[in-house]
């Protein structure tokens, strides 16, 4: 097990090594164990964020816990599709092109993200790797940048950031006060907080069938699938732990964001809370 | 009858209620954690509903199918199956001299326990060197058998444990090797001998992956073979193996009734 000389988390955080051994075995089927407990419709949960995100390109993202790259890639697409768009239309505006951007693109050395970077950070070596697997596979190398590191700790300077994300790996973290003030600390000023995480589901009758497609199923899905019963029933526990709505936009507003508003998708079985650095 | 369906649909729709109330941060949770209360009845006991054990069986039958190298599976659709038969096992178990020495001294077959030193060391035809000799041709070892998990006995655990860690002795006695083929035959005969849902299963829906000749083989000679010979001997749980090593491996057959293979199959499948 590595010992990260900038993470203090081991000295007193004994339940950590039960966090990080849990993402070491899960993260090879990390996907394919998303897509059978959530019927697919994570990849839904997802696309909304990049839509509430709304980045134009020369945005700047930090995603963090963002090992198997999901939102990353969705950034990248999305900034592309957007700045194709922008030239798309520049041209039909009948906007000629300067020089140097012709020139460039006969050389392809056009940046066709328009600025736009993300950095990928991950506390767990094992879903970086995954992740890079998958960007080298699916072809994305430009804009892309992958960092070890503890959202507690976070190995960035202040004030570099133009959005940060965290999906679905908020609730794993210990302190996640502490995870909230280093993100308002490393974004700039007018930069956007997202969070993707599970939540309280607000409807009696699907938060009944949650409960026990989560309990029944969940952990069985584990062990079929992925021969590990124990990680997955930790799974759905640590999403019954996490804060409810209401309460995680107070910790929130106490980490110095302002603006804070949220969003329940699905009766509330995730919602993407959003904050301002202002 | 509609009384307990509805207690155990209930029963299986509760939350976990010890974790309702102050959210304490998510990596506090013990990775042990059960989810109806129980506790564990042994340190690798992972407590089940019904409705779970349910599921599970019906995964891990359909994974075993469609990935043969999920032998993981295969264990665990023979725990989450096999409750009442294990219980008739054990009783029968109880009834047997040496069968009742082994469950209250539970013995355990392991590199750590096995002294191979020892086995290596004795006469040629003697059981234990047969063993040994079988674990090296087949490059078998016997501490590949996962521990039992979702048995909700401790007993019970303890003999699908045995039944798991003497697979290797019943292949040394028939004279099966470890390629599909052996692995089919020694199943019929385990069906036959324990009754388990999981061997049943495995005998009927093994040979689904064989050739054409194989199958052959196996219906017209080895099934017939195997299934007279489970049917003749006595249960091979009670056999305490561990004091029988220096026993003449001939002796041993001729004390089970167990005969000799029709034919050499380890060229087969």
């Amino acid at each position: 097990m590595m010992f990260y000389p900038m993470c203090r988390r081991f000295q007193f955080s004994f339940q950590l090594p039960g966090v990080y051994q849990v993402f070491e075995s899960v993260a090879r089927k990390y996907d394919v164990m998303n897509d059978m407990m959530s019927l697919g419709i994570h990849r839904v949960w997802k696309d909304l964020l990049l839509l509430k995100m709304h980045p134009f390109p020369g945005t700047q993202l930090l995603d963090v816990a963002g090992g198997t790259g999901d939102i990353a890639f969705r950034f990248l697409n999305y900034v592309q599709a957007q700045h194709q768009r922008k030239q798309k239309r520049q041209l039909r505006a009948q906007q000629n092109l300067s020089w140097e951007e012709i020139a460039k693109k006969y050389q392809n050395q056009e940046d066709s993200l328009g600025g736009s970077r993300v950095m990928v950070c991950d506390i767990n070596k094992e879903m970086l790797k995954m992740g890079k697997q998958k960007a080298c596979a699916r072809g994305y190398k430009a804009g892309l940048a992958w960092v070890l590191g503890d959202a507690e700790e976070l190995p960035f300077d202040d004030d570099k950031f133009d959005v940060y994300t965290i999906a679905f790996g908020i609730r794993n973290v210990t302190h996640i006060d502490r995870a909230l003030q280093e993100a308002h600390r490393v974004l700039k000023p007018g930069g956007r907080f997202l969070c993707l995480e599970f939540s309280q589901v607000n409807n009696p009758l699907v938060s009944r069938l949650y409960d026990v497609y989560s309990f029944q199923v969940i952990p069985v899905l584990g062990e079929v699938i992925a021969g590990d019963w124990k990680s997955y029933q930790y799974l759905v526990e640590s999403i019954r732990q996490f804060p409810p709505q209401e309460e995680f936009k107070e910790m929130i507003e106490d980490a110095g964001f302002q603006k804070v508003t949220y969003e329940n998708l699905t009766s509330g079985i995730v919602a993407i809370h959003s904050g301002f650095k202002l | 009858m509609s009384a307990a369906m509805a207690t155990l649909l209930r029963r299986s729709l509760r939350p976990l209620r010890a974790f309702r109330g102050h959210p304490r941060p998510a990596a506090d949770v013990p990775l042990r954690a059960t989810s109806h209360g129980a506790g564990l009845l042994y340190p690798e006991h992972i407590p089940t509903s019904l409705v779970q054990k349910a599921l599970l069986a019906a995964g891990s039958a359909g994974m075993a199918l469609y990935d043969p190298y999920r032998h993981d599976m295969v264990a665990v659709l023979g725990e989450t199956t096999g409750y009442r038969t294990l219980k008739v096992l054990r009783d029968q178990m109880r009834r047997d001299p040496e069968g009742a020495q082994i469950l209250q001294e539970r013995p355990r077959i392991s590199l750590a326990t096995l002294d191979l030193g020892k086995l290596r060391s004795l006469p040629e035809d003697s059981f234990g060197r047969e063993y040994l000799r079988f674990l090296d041709v087949n490059r078998v070892s016997p501490d590949t058998r996962a521990p039992t998990r979702f048995v909700d006995d401790e007993e019970l655990a303890y003999v699908i444990q045995r039944y798991r860690e003497v697979h290797d002795m019943v292949h040394t006695l028939l004279g099966m090797p470890t390629n599909i083929l052996g692995e089919i035959v020694v199943k019929w005969f385990e069906a036959v001998q324990t009754g388990l849902p999981m061997c049943i299963l495995s005998a009927l829906f093994g040979p689904i992956q064989l050739s054409a000749q194989s199958l052959q083989v196996l219906v017209s000679e080895l099934i017939p073979w195997a299934v007279q010979n489970g049917r003749r001997a006595p249960c091979v749980l009670n056999l305490y193996y561990e004091r029988r090593w220096e026993q003449p491996l001939r002796a041993l057959r001729e004390e089970l009734g167990i005969t000799e293979p029709p034919r050499r199959i380890e060229g087969l499948a």
